[in-house]
């Protein structure tokens, strides 16, 4: 999906980090590009390269091989000028620790040589977010709240967001996608990197996966919902055995259950209701895979265990 | 916006001119305190030439003309230790250049503005040798006001001009602080590295000015604080030319922290 006026590009970005420990390869020929007026989820596990990913779009380290454009410039190059049009949360997001909220958002305005206060001021009570209080003593979550406005506040036209929600409660964090929503309505785009699965299926119009430093597919939210497998439960008057369903095409993980037979179909459904006939059927539920499950797909049965205990803990 | 740094950093360092500046009129005023009168200057002079030379450059009064004036008396009361407090001064702005901010985490969000690399260091460089010049100027104040305050004849152009030429020889540490910090990363080792850097220049001098003719001597050349030779300073005048070459040196060590600087990962 190659565009033009592609909002981001890059061309076989990568990243070695050389350390005392030798190198790490913290992201590889990552190519992939953004378009205006979306939301692009850039989902990984830990130390897939996400940050590293947004670090070097932020000219904050340099590319080892391959570059980033972001409105067409060279993200090195032109990273001044670039700024002005770009809102960046960091992952891991220190400010002055002796400057009040106010303080804080007063010097990044005059930085920046605008005058964005005033709307600065209405984020912070959509976000209520006390604005009079010094940084050290935020908590975390509302210290990242007054990163986002930061990130936010001079509207620019893409938003690069390391894990935005992270540490929010979930009221705040419905107010972030109606703000991720409305910055999308007016054109403009944005690039979140994230661990949750669901807020990246809620928001993101597209999300890349990422693993070990490099993209391991990029799709559609849209198209991965109706990933060509679901879920099938049977509900039938008399029990039958699940053998019944070997060997039938397209029907695996078939298990017994309370509630009927539960089984995966990939593709049609007639096989697998030719092969019920015979019973009698009270009722068909299908349910859409989440993403999570088609991450785990994506990711394999090695990464699965790790990642359910992730999921368990949420 | 340009400038926005730098009024930033003023801004929220205007205490430590304060602190700085009232304790270094606190030194001069003491200074100026011990000096009861001439008389007593020419006797200490005297006793002092009967002390063992080597004593005597230890206590950085082997000049005895020097010391035998009260300009003398300050430039060795004085000047000789506040170039070493200042040479604290140096260090500690030197690392919030860059240093200080980048441990911390924060240069992320500050080079995430639009603002290029360069115009960081030298904004901040700006504001501390700002706020150094003013500390000097208060400092200044405060030996002028002690001296008015006594009836000793005291040269204070001389002394002025001592505290002008220590102006570039503290700029050079902290140029040379906000460059070690830039390229090794780590602030621990910046801080031992820098202040190694600094002791052994001071130890050069003094081994120099100690043993003329040896190896020490020669050294010299290399050592910041052979520049800035306070008692010849206040005997015979402000040295433009080594006044000249600490700038120069301060310029070309500031240059080559920006160019290290714009090259490298931030917080890595
Ligand atoms: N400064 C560094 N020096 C050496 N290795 C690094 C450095 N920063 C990151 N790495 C390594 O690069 C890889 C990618 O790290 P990165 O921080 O980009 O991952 P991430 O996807 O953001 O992870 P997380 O979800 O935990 O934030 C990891 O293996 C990490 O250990
Ligand atoms: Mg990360």
């Amino acid at each position: 999906m190659r565009q033009d006026n592609a909002v981001i590009e890059t061309d076989r970005l990568g990243k070695v980090y050389s350390g005392r420990k030798g190198q790490v390869r913290a992201l590889d020929r990552l190519d992939l590009s953004v378009q205006p007026g979306e939301i692009f989820g850039y989902l990984g596990p830990n130390g897939a390269g996400k940050t590293t990913t947004i670090r070097l779009l932020l000219d904050l380290i340099r590319p080892t091989m391959g570059q980033a454009l972001i409105f067409g410039q060279d993200a090195r190059e032109n990273s001044v000028e670039l700024h002005r049009r770009i809102g960046f949360l960091p992952g891991e997001l220190n400010l002055w620790k002796n400057l009040t909220g106010d303080q804080v958002l007063d010097y990044v305005n005059s930085v920046r040589g605008r005058n964005d206060l005033p709307y600065a001021r209405q984020l912070s009570e959509r976000l209520s977010l006390d604005m009079g209080i010094r940084v050290r003593c935020y908590s975390s979550g509302n210290r990242r709240k007054l990163g986002l406005v930061i990130a936010l506040m001079h509207k620019p036209d893409l938003l690069i967001l390391d894990e935005p929600t992270n540490g929010l409660d979930p009221l705040i964090q419905q107010i972030f996608h109606d703000l991720m929503r409305e910055t999308r309505a007016e054109g403009r785009s944005v690039f979140l990197s994230s661990h949750i699965l669901s807020e990246v299926q809620a928001i993101c119009d597209r999300v890349g996966i990422l693993r070990g430093g490099q993209l391991q597919a990029v799709e559609t939210v849209s198209a991965l919902r109706s990933a060509d497998f679901r879920w099938v439960t049977l509900r039938l008057r008399e029990p039958v055995s699940p053998r019944l369903f070997d060997g039938l095409p397209g029907v695996s993980d078939v298990i017994q259950s309370s509630d009927g037979i539960r089984l995966r179909l990939v593709g049609d459904f007639d096989p697998l209701l030719r092969a019920v006939e015979s019973a009698y059927i009270l009722d068909i539920r299908t349910e859409e895979p989440s993403l999570e499950e088609i991450f785990l797909t994506y990711y394999g049965s090695h990464a699965l265990s790790a990642t359910s205990v992730e999921m368990a803990a949420r | 916006m340009t400038g926005a740094i730098f009024s930033h950093a003023l801004r929220r360092n205007w205490r430590q001119i304060l602190y700085w500046g009232l304790g270094m009129a606190l030194l001069g005023f003491i200074v100026m305190w011990v000096i009861p009168d001439v008389d007593a200057l020419q006797r200490t002079t005297e006793m002092l030439q009967a002390m063992p030379r080597p004593l005597l450059q230890f206590l950085n009064a082997d000049d005895m003309a020097a010391l035998a004036t009260p300009e003398g008396f300050i430039s060795i009361g004085f000047f000789s230790r506040a170039v070493l407090v200042f040479a604290v001064y140096a260090v500690s702005f030197g690392l919030r250049v860059t240093a200080n901010e980048e441990d911390e985490g924060i240069l992320d969000v500050l080079l995430s503005l639009p603002v290029p690399r360069w115009r960081v260091v030298v904004e901040k460089f700006a504001a501390y040798t700002l706020m150094f010049l003013i500390i000097v100027a208060l400092s200044l104040g405060g030996l002028w006001l002690a001296t008015s305050l006594t009836t000793l004849p005291v040269n204070m152009g001389r002394v002025l001009e001592s505290g002008v030429a220590m102006i570039p020889v503290v700029l050079v540490m902290m140029a040379l602080t906000t460059l070690i910090a830039v390229v090794v990363r780590r602030k621990a080792t910046a801080v031992a590295l820098t202040s190694g850097i600094i002791v052994g220049s001071y130890f050069i001098d003094f081994l120099g000015r100690a043993a003329s003719g040896t190896a020490a001597d020669s050294l010299r050349l290399v050592s910041f604080f052979n520049y800035y030779d306070f008692q010849a300073i206040i005997q015979t005048g402000i040295r433009i030319g080594d006044v000249v070459l600490l700038v120069v040196v301060t310029l070309v060590l500031l240059g080559g922290t920006v160019w290290a600087f714009a090259r490298r990962d931030i917080g890595t």
